[in-house]
């Protein structure tokens, strides 16, 4: 079944910039699709219309216009993982990872046990459980990158977007992350995610969306879509596709 | 121990502290009922108060509407402040550090020169001014090219505030000096003594439902104080919660100091003193944040009104012990956020 399915859908901000123009593709519910693009492409625009924040007629999820959904319908269906997140605030990570529940709570209610229980779930499976209490402008890099994506698994959505996950972790966190969201797409998540490390999408996708000049250049299965020559015309550079040891290496 | 239970027994802790600093606010203010300069300075219970007319006028005429004012004024000044650093992911934010106050001021004193100084037309004059304080401050930052956000906000702030405090000296220089200029004067210093059932009632009705939304959207606050991406993917709709937040805030404040006149610091401290106490997270922390408001307040009032012959304005005691306590917090090793 098609989660998410977009047809035809052209994106011009206010100030004139043509940022997609006549996109369409489907993302299967259960696969792990990868968002490939030099900067400028149009993937941030891409994610922000698949939030809702632009208001878009194109976009289906679940069989209907993602723009008849309410704001906490679509928290309930599709969670995000922002790129980073900066902290004001000293939030603890239970008060953070408590925010995810956020779409399940109506107005005057505060997070029950129940919540609590589900967010101290979600921060046992990023390993930062035993830290609820401490602060999160306490974290590393690495830790905080993790306590974004708790906060998006406490909010049980079908769909997990993640922005860039690995653009500011070291090899140790990006293994960890990588091995974190490839047990949720085996627990059935769809993942929709944007990236420029393309070996972490080789490792991670199953499925590949290009954009290039905010138009989709292909969009398939992995082993159909990526090979040399589309790589190089995506990033307008000459790439090379290798397969070693049954893994696949791009660079 | 799981994780849930660990939070309901913290949630159970947090609402009995907050009941106990309730309850001591209003035992406080009780007792501050008997605090004053009649019959003798300082502390006296009145046992015959029915009997002394002249006592039973000043308890329930001038002292509980001014005592009534100074919770209702404290609890909304700390709601608005607390409300605002969230708004604006600035733990170093108030309304009086956007403009809001002297545009306030400005339109009180307009007022006052021109004759028409009844409550209401210093109340709806104060209220505009102040939310096109705020507009305009907001405005310019979107349209400076020069540092961060919070950076941007601070400083058209200061320019809006500097604005309106010129155009607020324009107006004294031309206020009737006898009497017109001395009532902008006392209202620039804050004060609770023309406190009357009256002027609370006026405004008793509006800054209750102020309060009432912001207590109820407290959750929202935690949400809007995230980036702007990750609030609206947990289901709110930031850029219309926090303008209906903001005007919310900033209505309930221009109200407060149509009346009181201008009280400093108030809504900056507490609600760091709140977070100290309750944690960052606004569940508890917001509503903390309005009684130690009240309580802070009405302990200012209380010394403004005892301690010298004279009475020394309130907005005075707040600004020193507003100062005092902001130097403390800034020094502390824990404090929150980055400028």
């Amino acid at each position: 079944m098609n989660i998410l399915e977009l047809k035809g859908v052209s994106f011009t901000y206010p100030s004139g910039t043509e940022a997609l123009k006549e996109v369409s593709f489907a993302v299967e519910e259960g696969s792990a699709v990868a968002l490939l693009g030099a900067n400028g492409a149009g993937k941030s625009t891409l994610l922000d219309l698949l939030l809702g924040i632009h208001a878009n007629g194109a976009i289906t999820l679940c069989g209907r216009p993602l723009a008849s959904y309410g704001r906490k319908e679509i928290g309930r269906l599709i969670a995000l993982v922002p790129q980073s997140e900066q902290f004001n605030f000293s939030f603890t990570l239970l008060d953070y990872t408590l925010f995810g529940r956020s779409p399940y709570l109506s107005q005057m209610q505060s997070p029950t046990a129940l919540d609590a229980q589900i967010a101290w779930e979600a921060l046992s499976e990023v390993g930062l459980a035993g830290f609820e209490e401490r602060s999160i402008t306490s974290l590393s890099g690495g830790e905080h990158q993790l306590l974004l994506l708790a906060r998006a698994i406490a909010q049980q959505s079908r769909i997990l977007l993640l922005d860039e996950p690995t653009s500011a972790l070291d090899p140790a966190n990006r293994k960890r992350t990588l091995s974190l969201l490839q047990h949720l797409h085996k627990r059935g998540k769809t993942l929709f995610f944007s990236t420029h490390d393309v070996n972490f999408a080789a490792e991670l996708a199953t499925h590949v969306v290009m954009l290039k000049g905010g138009r989709l250049l292909a969009a398939g299965a992995k082993e159909e879509v990526v090979n040399t020559a589309m790589l190089t015309t995506l990033y307008g550079t000459e790439m090379r596709v290798r397969t070693i040891d049954g893994q696949t290496l791009m660079y | 121990m799981s994780s849930a239970e660990g939070y309901t027994r913290k949630i159970k802790r947090r609402r009995r502290a907050l009941v106990a600093m309730i309850a001591t606010t209003l035992l406080f203010a009780l007792l501050s009922l008997f605090f004053g300069r009649y019959p003798k300075p300082g502390f006296f219970i009145p046992l015959d108060g029915r009997s002394n007319a002249l006592m039973h006028s000043i308890l329930v005429n001038v002292r509980l509407p001014r005592i009534a004012l100074a919770l209702l004024a404290g609890s909304m000044l700390s709601a608005s402040g607390y409300a605002f650093q969230m708004l604006f992911s600035n733990p170093l934010v108030e309304p009086g550090f956007l403009g809001v106050s002297q545009g306030s001021a400005f339109g009180a004193a307009l007022m006052i020169v021109l004759g028409v100084s009844s409550t209401v037309t210093v109340q709806i004059s104060a209220t505009i001014f102040g939310l096109f304080a705020l507009t305009a401050s907001y405005v310019l930052a979107r349209h400076f090219r020069f540092g961060g956000w919070l950076l941007r906000l601070v400083l058209s702030g200061i320019a809006v505030s500097a604005i309106f405090s010129s155009a607020l000296a324009v107006v004294k220089l031309v206020a009737e000096p006898t009497k017109d200029l001395q009532d902008i004067t006392f209202w620039m210093m804050g004060g609770l003594w023309n406190a009357s059932w009256g002027q609370l009632l006026s405004i008793l009705p509006i800054v209750l439902l102020c309060e009432a939304i912001i207590i109820t959207e407290r959750w929202k606050l935690n949400l809007l104080s995230l980036g702007e991406k990750t609030s609206f993917s947990v289901g709110i709709n930031p850029k219309r919660d926090r303008t209906i937040l903001l005007i919310v805030a900033t209505v309930g404040t221009t109200l407060v100091i149509s009346v009181t006149g201008l009280i400093g610091w108030v809504g900056l401290i507490t609600p760091h003193l709140a977070r100290k106490l309750f944690g960052s997270e606004s569940s508890f922390s917001l509503p903390a944040s309005m009684v130690v408001g009240s309580f802070f307040l009405l302990v200012s009032d209380t010394i403004g009104r005892t301690l010298l012959p004279t009475e020394i304005p309130i907005g005075l005691v707040t600004s020193l012990f507003g100062a005092v306590i902001f130097i403390i917090i800034l020094s502390l090793k824990h404090q929150e956020g980055k400028a």
